[in-house]
């Protein structure tokens, strides 16, 4: 058998015998706890929560230092503003799509003052000069509004926390953004692959510090992530928050809005 | 939605902002609100000041002490564990809860030196505590949401979680702690290892 295929069938065997077991239905509370991890495959998702951890320590968290390290604040700032901007038509076809006008129409603002006079988003115009901010949204989160639920927590290597409502969004979001469609030749190809390698590496640089904390202060990373995620999800669906994370803090890599502003410096 | 940006210009503007809170029957948002922005000063004062790590340590021990349902809080934290442990691993485990507090605070000193927090709106959640909203600014990174959920313990308000993001600290770290016991094959002394090491890492 070739390596693949092992693969497969170890992934396979192991999610067909990983599934935590459901405590009796006497016992209230760790019923209660059953449901709010909503973690049904939780021997499954751990391993792959490992091989997340394995991954992380040779490639991404490596390459996220360096990429803090190597590249000035100011460009990477500019970068995480050129990728927000380029999100700036999914979040505004969720925005319409959860019937959210006022939030669409600054989102749409932001695409035009950013695209033109931020210098291809490079720069955030539209909060730091006309003070209107970014949000983000993504199709898991519409989905959501539309009442959704959101399925088992899964943990997928390299994407993170996510569940099978969040997933389909990804998907969709990356088919309905109009870059998938527009332009063809090795320029845009290169162009895509470019943005790509960046989105991973922004996204991995924003929760470096986040993630390294989680790891030094948690007695058990693994649920403390699926608690945040979680939690987190719900409070963005429900529009809840003054400030929207500026990158992907969880919610699968960038979705969030880029950020700019003066006297808020780069950052680190 | 408003945005308050997190400028001092709005720490200087928070009175204003405090005197426009309704006043709500249970916990009084106003109260509440007065009472995160007295601790958070006085936090960020120690934070930034100039002074020794033990005289930085021992401040934050007294304004934690002063300020935040330590008891309270670490019991909803260990919820369910809670009755299944003896009176013995009850106040061990409190001990060490309140250690990790600290530690964990202390531990963050310097990536927070610099800071400063602006009051959000701020709005009555249940019958009995108030979520007071603030947008967490400091030097090098990105503003974030911090939500300070007030109670009132004994006749005072007290904090008994906090919100980043979205995400309850007590609820992540509830969930945190029942999979260590869990894990430790249902026994809270697993849990109070693993916080013993913790501890003695941290040091």
């Amino acid at each position: 058998m070739r390596l693949p295929a092992l693969l497969l069938a170890a992934i396979l065997s192991l999610s067909l015998s990983a599934c935590a077991t459901r405590p009796p239905a006497t016992d209230r509370e760790a019923v209660e706890e059953f449901e709010a991890n909503n973690d049904p495959i939780e021997p499954f998702n751990r391993a792959m929560f490992a091989v997340n951890g394995a991954i992380d320590t040779v490639a991404l968290r490596p390459a996220a230092v360096a990429y803090r390290a190597v590249v000035p604040p100011p460009l990477r700032t500019g970068i995480r503003n050129a990728l927000g901007n380029l999100r700036a038509p999914t979040i505004l076809l969720n925005d319409i799509l959860q019937a959210q006008p006022e939030r669409a129409a600054r989102t749409a603002v932001r695409f035009v003052i950013n695209s033109t006079l931020g210098i291809g988003g490079l720069v955030d115009v539209a909060e730091w000069q006309f003070g209107i901010p970014g949000h983000a949204e993504d199709f898991g989160q519409t989905l959501a509004v539309w009442g959704v639920g959101e399925g088992p927590y899964l943990f997928i290597p390299v994407f993170g926390p996510s569940n099978p409502r969040d997933l389909v969004g990804t998907a969709v979001d990356a088919v309905a953004s109009p870059w998938f469609w527009f332009g063809q030749g090795e320029v845009v190809e290169a162009l895509r692959w470019a943005r790509f390698g960046l989105t991973i590496l922004d996204s991995r640089e924003a929760v470096l510090d986040t993630l390294d904390d989680i790891n030094r202060t948690s007695l058990d990373p693994y649920s403390t992530l699926r608690a945040g995620y979680r939690q987190r999800r719900a409070s963005e669906i429900g529009n809840r928050n003054d400030r929207t994370p500026q990158s992907a803090i969880g919610s699968g890599f960038g979705v969030g809005p880029g950020d700019f502003r003066p006297g808020n410096p780069p950052p680190r | 939605m408003r945005t308050p940006r997190p400028t001092r210009r709005l720490l200087l503007g928070a009175p204003l902002l405090l005197a426009a809170f309704p006043a709500a029957a249970q916990m009084d948002t106003g109260r509440a609100a007065a009472f995160i922005q007295a601790t958070g000063e006085e936090l960020v004062r120690v934070i930034n000041s100039p002074a020794a790590p033990e005289q930085r340590r021992a401040q934050v021990v007294a304004i934690l002490r002063r300020s935040v349902d330590v008891e309270g809080t670490g019991r909803f934290i260990l919820g369910r564990w809670w009755r299944q442990a003896t009176p013995a691993e009850q106040a061990e485990y409190l001990r060490l809860f309140e250690e990790v507090l600290i530690r964990n605070l202390a531990s963050r000193f310097g990536e927070y030196q610099g800071v400063t927090f602006a009051l959000g709106r701020s709005q009555l959640r249940t019958e009995d505590d108030a979520l007071v909203t603030t947008v967490v600014q400091r030097p090098g990174s990105a503003a974030f949401n911090l939500d300070w959920r007030v109670a009132e313990v004994n006749g005072q308000p007290r904090i008994v979680d906090l919100v980043a993001e979205g995400a309850s600290l007590r609820l992540t770290q509830r969930s945190e702690y029942s999979a260590v016991v869990q894990r430790g094959g249902n026994q809270v002394a697993a849990l109070l290892a693993a916080m013993r090491q913790q501890i003695a890492q941290l040091r």
